[in-house]
């Protein structure tokens, strides 16, 4: 012995107590981590690990993930419906069939009096793709109303319709795989150490074997900003200049890849017309990034074999974001960076299942990418439906973003929200408080009874959360991955498939239709959809996944589509990799039952003529900016320990406990100016309404910014605007001006309190 | 066993082919001779032995400081595998940042145990809860054994041990022991997303690393305990870094490129009462160290003062109070010792204190205060049948005068002995405090304070019980007022002297000394100054008092003093214990923030769980 007991006692190392796990993939964010649950003696699931050998994330998981078995405990679940008149009433606790019967008689009264499209539904990025494709069909096979859109137009819609007008589909076309190849990577708005943990271990690992710049472009100096080679403090909401810029000097210096560009794009002209007016000088007015640095990092990126551009909110939440996507892509295709290891346009998108959403709940239209406006497609699933082809609406309906304000206008009468929470996540809180009570009639879909959307509905129907059922997520890499269910939904709530094909047997022509019960059944649907029908540009139709299975996903741990069933026969097993190659992670995808890692290699894009679009975007500077008034911007953004609006990490202590209240990063000289220190509360104005929070003052931000992060209630939506982008309608969260004030103390404390019931 | 999983990751896996013999402080890092018969550590009673190769070898963190991103993730695979509730940590990520907006750098540190070669954690606790295992250096605390006196918390200057208020006992990192048996890294150093944590054979550079340092902003001086820490930190940092939490520290560059704490003066220059905040989870320890400090002072100038002949005292000891005299001096000390075990987590198992006598001052200390009840008991006892007030009852019961009468002859060992034990306790008391990690109390002003105080409350309790005594028996007692106003006058200068040297110090100290002195500035300044006032009143009072020749003005001093040396020595030695500014690792802004806690205790926020902030412990 060194020190201490002679005669030692046993050590006792406490532990979960978990004896077997489950596979399941994450589900709160896009990145699509591979968990197993483990579950106690007793078959309660206590705990969670990374898979070692799945590919997303080999084996690591980030705090959400390392905690996520805490939110089968959590607090405020939903355990029976609730039905009640009034909002004004208290709820009353109901059944299921007399909650779906109120549903649907309301959904077919308010339809007869106000006409098919009086119904809102609002769906989201959280539950499986066969749950989405189930309510799409749902919504567009029975309800008929045209007004459906999904939460994610808050987060990746101007990702989506970038890669619409780039390059004719949605879809993102590079992987994770590409940071082991490409030389050079420059994120816009994206914070991956704090929003993607596990990707950022990717691309840590990568720049740990083989060092290549990095340039990180945030008006915010994150933790990403701090490891940049080149970090570009940019104005808020002025990427299209900078980006705009870029291609100025690319194209001024002759660096762009006149092959690609020649063979694969079109509207190069127009461009080099165009982007003659952005010259570094001039944009640096705009915004705000020398012309030296932005010559420098053009050159960089333009002369690097291979280079990916990586972004997520920064971009997407803007007026311009649908622009700034197309901008990343312009710079893409112009230096023929589409399509290669290494080079690509990534979105790194937020939700679980924001792809999923996308592929398949028919938000956009019909599913697998299909267009409401395309008669082929309307023709394809209305045959494999079974339903009548004009039925369908004759073109893509209202936004999540147009629905509420169409609320204003007496165009919707009646919202179905389901497992989203608009009440603290969209902007302007105060306008969203009274759409919400001008309808006749609301229905909630959540898991969490205190989410404080259900504070507004006439029927509240209990959901199942993540793994109390079983389905396929698609992450950011079009990866599409498996979770088993590994528990029972408490009390009298239910996975949302079952919900969905119950509500559907309230309408007659139910009868004519399928509506599986089980999600691989349903998965079955998808696939033969995914293959049979009409394709863009005369190739095989690109989302493809037809070679997979719910089985053949769980054994290879995830597989990324497009992956026909003749893909499967080429490709072999990860263990089977193992045996032949003798790797523990075999990265050469070529080789394993992973999928297939970049889309557009061939250069081959789904416009007709198969090339890609170049486009000519000028900027327009529409935000509200600083002024005399209200002198500070307004940024917002996410924590790592948090997501969304707080409904599942709220109540995880080990995730809550590192930001448990609001606060607001204000630099140190802008708050000395003002008599503010460092954790008092202050109050915040803006022309929408006011917030209370607490100050962190931190040289993080600029003097004349602040940061807020966005998940908690009653706080930075109450102040933002949300001006929506044209193309894709999704609010601009991230530019907005507001003022702070000084406020009395207590006070502050005990309105903090009130909004922190959770 | 623990589980190894089929597809374990490669980064999961221990790796150390080679190792140094030596370690920096010239330890081995080989602990038990090679070939030694391995040893079960008896994981949760398995009896199976590691297959670990490096077993007996040293075992350290490894942290590139450049890396860590903040993203909690080792902290929550700790807590997660070691099933740990929201409130309580092993490891816990906090940071340090500077430089101007764009210029901004901000630096996360994610810390739990060093397992040091030089324990202090180990030698402070009473109990002997804590082991350094020759298995991996691992320093290994048993909380089934510990009683949660939270002293180890106290001495650890990374914050390691932490005390539960829950449970009310202490844990701490076990280092995954379970884990390095079956060659996996810690789960923290496993988790780490930020490629920041790793782990191996002390001295040994991790893969893809360069530095071995034992220093990074805001890490404590490593030779208080020699952790087996390295680190990487190459990025360069601005030359003042600040923290977020509330603790008024900040880390400035010195010449010899290291970074050494100074105050951040981050609330002001205002001064403020903030009474509220005087009473803290430390009361007990107040009532403690006062009432045992004023029953030594009582046994002690009543025994030394007879001893040197000092007249006045003379009378008192022989009058017919002192008995009950000593009796309440031992009544304080019992009283004090009660306090202490109230303050334990775990009251019942107080008798552990004895455990670690070769180690722990606060060991020492309740043995010698402890040993000063027993044989002051003894003094008692050997007086007893002799008191007029009990010598009839003792003839009653048949105990001749003889043996009341031989009883006497031990009178004067068992008073020696009491006061060699007392003054052991004080000595201990005093070196419970002399902590490196707290810089406030690690100054000779602690002692001035301890002796100071026993001088001046001592005196006050005999003036009270002895001057109506000696008044009413028809003896002399304003000789005696003389006496004890002469010796409050030197117990309140010393400890004034005390405190003048220490904020002399401190005010421009290098360390979070100098914290504590902005804090009695500023957030106490008010009280702070009260104090002194009613210090400075005491040592004019005392003065006047001992000189005046007028007895009516010296009862009417006494009367002043009782005043100001009981709220003096309460509001001072609240102060001692509120003011301490441990050299804490930083904090992040809600987690590990005093500041926030305090204000999620104040507002009621520590009624919901998952905010990580619990109840105080009372």
């Amino acid at each position: 012995m060194l020190f201490g007991r002679k005669k030692k006692n046993p050590i006792i190392i406490n532990n979960k107590g978990a004896v077997d796990w489950k596979y399941t993939t994450c589900g709160y964010c896009s990145v699509g981590c591979s968990i197993e649950v483990g579950l106690n003696k007793d078959g309660k699931p206590v705990t969670t690990r990374g898979v070692g050998g799945a590919d997303v994330n080999r084996g690591k998981l980030c705090v959400k993930g390392l905690t996520e078995a805490g939110i089968f405990e959590g607090n405020g679940r939903g355990l029976a419906p609730k039905i009640r008149e009034s909002i004004d009433d208290e709820f009353t606790t109901t059944d299921w069939d007399t909650a779906f019967d109120k549903v649907a008689d309301e959904f077919k009264r308010i339809q007869a009096k106000y006409g098919m499209d009086s119904i809102g539904i609002v769906s989201t990025g959280q539950l499986f793709t066969e749950e989405f494709y189930t309510l799409g069909k749902l919504v567009r096979g029975l309800i008929g109303t045209n007004n459906y859109d999904g939460n994610t137009t808050l987060c990746m819609a101007s990702a989506v319709s970038g890669y619409k007008r780039s390059f004719g589909s949605d879809g993102p076309p590079g992987c994770y795989d590409d940071f082991e190849h490409t030389e050079c990577l420059m994120a816009f708005g994206s914070n991956l150490p704090e929003q993607h943990p596990i990707i950022y271990w990717r691309l840590k690992e990568a720049l740990e074997k083989r060092k290549f710049p990095i340039i990180v472009i945030d008006p915010r100096k994150t933790m990403m900003g701090q490891m940049a080679d080149y970090y570009l403090p940019i104005n808020p909401g002025t990427d299209l200049v900078l980006l705009n810029s870029f291609a100025h000097v690319i194209l001024d210096e002759g660096l762009e890849d006149n092959d690609y560009i020649n063979s694969f794009t079109n509207g190069i002209e127009e461009f080099r017309e165009l982007v003659k007016e952005y010259s570094p000088e001039d944009a640096s007015v705009i915004c705000g990034i020398d012309p030296d640095t932005i010559r420098t990092v053009a050159r960089i990126y333009a002369k690097a074999n291979s280079a990916m551009s990586i972004w997520t909110m920064g971009i997407n939440q803007s007026t311009h974001g649908s622009d700034g996507v197309c901008g990343i892509n312009n710079m893409n295709l112009i230096t023929g960076n589409i399509g290669k290891p290494g080079g690509t346009s990534l979105s790194i998108t937020g939700q679980c299942n924001a792809m999923g959403t996308r592929e398949w709940s028919s938000c956009a239209g019909l599913p697998g990418y299909r267009a409401l406006e395309n008669p082929a497609h309307r023709k394809e699933v209305a045959k494999f439906w079974n339903v009548d082809e004009d039925f369908f609406p004759p073109k893509i309906g209202l936004k999540e973003t147009d629905i509420f304000p169409a609320i204003e206008t007496g165009q919707i009468k009646a919202l179905w929200i389901v497992a989203t929470n608009p009440l603290t996540s969209m902007p302007n809180t105060a306008r969203i408080r009274e759409n919400f009570k001008n309808v006749e009639f609301c229905v909630v879909q959540d898991s969490y009874e205190d989410c404080e959307t259900v504070d507004y509905a006439n029927v509240y129907l209990p959901g199942a959360v993540w793994a109390e059922k079983t389905g396929c997520f698609t992450n950011t890499e079009r990866r599409v991955n498996l979770t088993e269910q590994v528990a029972q939904p408490p009390g009298d709530s239910k996975a949302d498939l079952w919900i969905f094909n119950q509500l559907a047997k309230r309408w007659d022509n139910h009868n004519q239709m399928t509506f599986p019960e089980t999600a691989a059944e349903v998965f079955d649907e998808m696939k033969y959809l995914s293959v049979n029908g009409d394709s863009v540009n005369g190739g095989e139709r690109m989302l493809d996944i037809s070679g997979m299975s719910h089985e053949r996903i769980q054994a290879s741990r995830g597989i990324q589509w497009p992956y026909s069933e003749q893909d499967h026969k080429n490709q072999f097993t990860p263990d089977q990799a193992v045996e032949m190659h003798g790797e523990r992670l075999p990265t050469d995808h070529s080789k394993v039952r992973k999928g297939n890692p970049r889309l557009y290699t061939d250069g081959v894009f789904q416009f007709p003529d198969g090339k890609a679009k170049i486009l000519s975007l000028r900027f327009n500077d529409n935000n509200e900016r600083p002024c005399k008034e209200y002198p500070f911007w307004l940024n917002s953004g996410r924590l790592v320990e948090h997501f969304h609006t707080r409904t599942k990490t709220g109540k995880v202590g080990n995730c809550n406990k590192f930001s448990p209240t609001p606060f607001m990063e204000m630099n140190p000289h802008a708050a000395a100016k003002l008599g503010i220190r460092s954790m008092e509360y202050v109050k915040l104005k803006s022309r929408r309404g006011d917030a209370i929070v607490m100050v962190q003052t931190t040289k993080r931000v600029p003097e004349d910014m602040v940061f807020i992060p966005f998940h908690f209630h009653n706080c930075i939506n109450r102040l933002s605007l949300g001006l929506l982008d044209p193309h894709s309608r999704q609010p601009a969260f991230k530019q907005g001006a507001i003022k702070i004030e000084k406020t009395d103390q207590a006070e502050a404390a005990k309105i903090n309190l009130a909004n922190r019931t959770f | 066993m623990f589980e190894v999983r089929k597809d374990e990751p490669g980064y999961a896996q221990l790796f150390d082919p080679t190792s140094e013999e030596k370690n920096r402080y010239g330890q081995d890092i080989q602990l038990i001779p090679d070939g030694e018969e391995p040893v079960s550590l008896r994981i949760n009673n398995e009896d199976a032995i590691g297959t670990n190769p490096n077993r007996n070898k040293q075992h350290g963190f490894h942290f590139t400081a450049d890396n860590c991103i903040g993203c909690h993730a080792c902290e929550s695979a700790c807590s997660e595998k070691n099933d740990l509730p929201d409130h309580f940590a092993f490891r816990s990520v906090g940071y340090v940042e500077g430089g101007e907006f764009p210029d901004f750098q901000r630096m996360n540190i994610s810390m739990a145990c060093n397992h040091c070669d030089n324990p202090v954690c180990l030698k402070g606790c009473p109990t002997r809860a804590y082991t350094k295992h020759p298995e991996y250096g691992a320093v290994i605390q048993d909380p089934d054994i510990c009683f949660g006196c939270g002293y180890c918390t106290w001495v650890c200057p990374y914050n390691a041990p932490q005390l539960d208020p829950v449970k009310g006992r202490v844990e701490k990192c076990n280092m995954c022991v379970d884990r390095l048996e079956v060659n996996l890294k810690p789960a923290c150093v496993s988790a780490c997303v930020g490629n920041a944590l790793d782990f191996g054979v002390i001295e040994n550079t991790p893969g893809r690393r360069e530095d071995i340092d034992t220093s990074i902003p805001g890490f404590p001086d490593p030779s208080i305990t020699q952790p087996n820490i390295r680190f990487q930190q190459q990025k360069e940092m601005p030359k003042e870094v600040t923290r977020t939490d509330s603790m008024q520290i900040k880390y400035t560059l010195d010449e010899l490129g290291m970074y050494k704490p100074e105050v951040d003066e981050k609330d002001g220059a205002e001064k403020h009462w903030n009474v509220k905040r005087l009473s803290s989870s430390e009361n007990p320890l107040v009532a403690f160290t006062l009432s045992v400090q004023a029953s030594l002072g009582i046994f002690f100038i009543l025994t030394l003062g007879s001893w040197l002949g000092i007249a006045p005292i003379e009378a008192a000891k022989s009058s017919v109070m002192y008995l009950p005299m000593v009796l309440v001096s031992l009544g304080l000390s019992a009283l004090g010792l009660l306090m202490s075990v109230t303050h334990l987590g775990k009251p019942f198992r107080f008798y552990r204190g004895f455990n670690n006598w070769r180690h722990s001052p606060v060991c020492r200390e309740g043995l010698g205060i402890s040993g000063f009840l027993a044989f002051g008991g003894l003094h008692l006892l050997t007086q007893l049948p002799s008191h007029p007030w009990i010598a009839p009852l003792a003839e009653t019961i048949g105990m001749s005068s003889r043996i009341a009468g031989a009883l006497t002859y031990l009178n004067v060992p068992t008073a020696l002995l009491a006061m060699i034990s007392g003054g052991i306790g004080l000595y201990y008391m005093y070196r419970c405090y002399r902590i490196p990690a707290r810089p406030f109390w690690n100054h000779n002003s602690t002692g001035t304070h301890f002796v100071g105080n026993a001088m001046t409350l001592g005196s006050l309790i005999l003036a009270v019980v002895f001057v109506p005594t000696l008044a009413i028996i028809g003896e002399a007692w304003a000789t005696l007022l003389t006496v004890l106003a002469a010796l409050i006058f030197v117990g309140s200068l010393a400890e004034s002297i005390g405190l003048f040297i220490q904020a002399r110090e401190f005010k421009t100290a290098k360390h979070e000394g100098a914290a504590s002195h902005y804090i009695q500035r500023t957030t106490f300044g008010c009280t702070y100054i009260l104090r002194n006032t009613l210090l400075a009143i005491t040592c004019l009072i005392a003065l006047g008092v001992t000189f005046t020749e007028f007895a009516w003005l010296q009862v009417i001093g006494f009367v002043g003093l009782s005043a100001t040396c009981l709220t003096t020595a309460i509001i001072g030695r609240a102060l001692f214990y509120v003011l301490v500014v441990p050299t804490t690792m930083p904090g992040a802004f809600f987690w590990k923030n005093k500041g926030f806690v305090e204000h999620a205790r104040d507002i009621g926020m520590d009624h919901m769980p998952n905010t990580g902030v619990v109840p105080a412990r009372h």
